[in-house]
């Protein structure tokens, strides 16, 4: 059979999903403004959940390559979010959805912006929650939460997400 | 991948004849008709060569279809003399060609239409064989391309109700393969994945339910769509973003239906379950990427 030598391994050597979450969240930190205290050092993105390593590596990768508003992207990664640090923005993966309600409570007016990827985690307190509306990435926003969490959100971004209140 | 595998069998027929031939030929009394048959028949070819292009202009015997024959002959084995498939020599074979076509058409009493014929079939084997050593080793897919058609055309003047059906996918399935290697190995060449599509597609047309053909254009069709997301920039803007993952979704779906035309026919393809499962996590979709994982994982279990 005349198939490809390279056939599918090399194409899955690179993941789609991983890339296309590194774009969402770089575009992110575009329409938020974070509090004055957080706004020196690096630029933190803590993704809770160690089981999508692609991801890591992607969101490292990006952190080589790019700077948000001058400053360094700083990944780190673990299974939980035990001490209220400075986060910019807390990325828990669905893995870690359980987690949610509890993170979002105590980084309440802490100045992080909560990313989640669970069916209704908005309701948790997530800020802006991954949907998949017809095979395509999109987000929900939740402006409310977004206040709560110490943040001011660009009225562009309600445009561009799937609106929840 | 491409059987080069048209043999000189035939060939070595059409020479014994020949050789008998150039011994009997009627217009031996030319001088150098005469020398140039000789020199033939003691296998010296690239002597013959200088001679025989002189009997061919000759007006005793340019209209001569044996000279012509005989000129054949000549740059037909001096060219297989060199002992292997040689494009910067081809024109002896173009050559050898020509001159049988031209013996063809003096030969009005039929005398030679067998010998001819076996020498157009032995030509058109070489550039058969010639049309897969480029693709092969020089991926000239033009030039390549061209030599099959050629080699096509050739066989369908001797053999007009020839089925070229087997032939057709074996060289398209090749070419289609070779270029999605090349395709992926520079950097996903638009260029190289088009020449791998059009191959593909054509085998498609003849045999919808090739396997390596669907496989290989559901490979085509993802890594399209996956070089869409691989070549944006971090700092994309989230409505240029949309604008791709809308374009790269429609080409995992066109992915799709390849993948699943083998997985139908064959369950147990492992490459068609792998496939499916990537174009499944590319159109988020977790139910079905998850179910054509634990198939991938069962049968590798098995294996």
């Amino acid at each position: 059979m005349a198939l490809s030598s390279q056939s599918f391994h090399q194409a899955q050597n690179f993941d789609i999903n991983s890339k296309r979450t590194a774009i969402f969240l770089y575009n992110f930190t575009r329409y938020f403004e974070w509090p004055k205290s957080m706004k020196t050092g690096n630029f933190i993105i803590h993704v809770v959940g160690t089981q999508n390593q692609n991801l890591i590596q992607e969101l490292n990768k990006m952190a080589s390559t790019v700077e948000i508003d001058g400053r360094k992207l700083e990944i780190v990664n673990s299974n939980n979010l035990v001490e209220p640090n400075p986060v910019h923005i807390i990325y828990i993966l669905k893995e870690s959805s359980p987690l949610i309600k509890e993170i979002s409570k105590k980084y309440i007016g802490k100045g992080s912006l909560l990313i989640t990827e669970k069916m209704g985690a908005t309701k948790l307190g997530s800020a802006i929650n991954f949907v998949v509306v017809n095979n395509k990435q999109q987000f929900e926003f939740n402006k409310n939460n977004a206040t709560k969490a110490g943040l001011k959100a660009s009225s562009e971004l309600t445009g561009l997400a799937v609106v929840v209140n | 991948m491409l059987n080069s595998s048209i043999s000189y069998y035939s060939l070595k027929n059409c020479l014994c004849f020949l050789s008998l031939l150039i011994g009997s030929n009627q217009f031996a009394q030319n001088g150098l008709l005469d020398s140039a048959q000789k020199l033939c028949l003691e296998k010296k070819y690239d002597l013959a060569i200088p001679i025989i292009d002189k009997v061919i202009l000759d007006p005793e015997t340019k209209l001569n279809a044996g000279s012509w024959s005989i000129r054949a002959i000549a740059y037909f084995q001096s060219y297989k003399s060199i002992g292997k498939y040689d494009v910067s020599k081809i024109s002896l074979i173009d050559t050898a060609l020509s001159s049988t076509y031209i013996s063809m058409k003096l030969d009005i009493t039929n005398d030679r239409l067998e010998s001819n014929k076996i020498l157009v079939k032995s030509i058109a084997g070489v550039y058969y064989n010639l049309s897969s050593v480029l693709l092969k080793d020089s991926l000239n897919s033009v030039l390549s391309e061209k030599y099959y058609l050629r080699y096509k055309k050739m066989t369908t003047q001797l053999n007009p109700s020839f089925d070229f059906k087997e032939k057709d996918i074996e060289y398209y399935r090749s070419l289609g393969s070779i270029f999605l290697d090349l395709y992926m190995q520079k950097n996903f060449n638009q260029e190289f994945g088009e020449i791998a599509k059009t191959s593909l597609i054509k085998v498609l047309d003849i045999n919808p339910k090739d396997i390596s053909a669907n496989i290989n254009l559901g490979v085509f069709y993802y890594n399209q769509g996956a070089t869409l997301m691989r070549l944006s920039d971090y700092t994309t803007d989230l409505v240029q973003l949309g604008l791709v993952q809308d374009n790269a979704l429609k080409l995992f779906k066109q992915a799709e239906p390849f993948m699943l035309r083998v997985h139908v026919a064959d369950p147990k393809e492992i490459t068609a379950i792998e496939g499916l499962e990537g174009i499944y996590v590319a159109l988020l979709d977790e139910v079905k990427a998850n179910e054509f994982k634990i198939k991938k994982e069962a049968l590798i279990k098995k294996q």
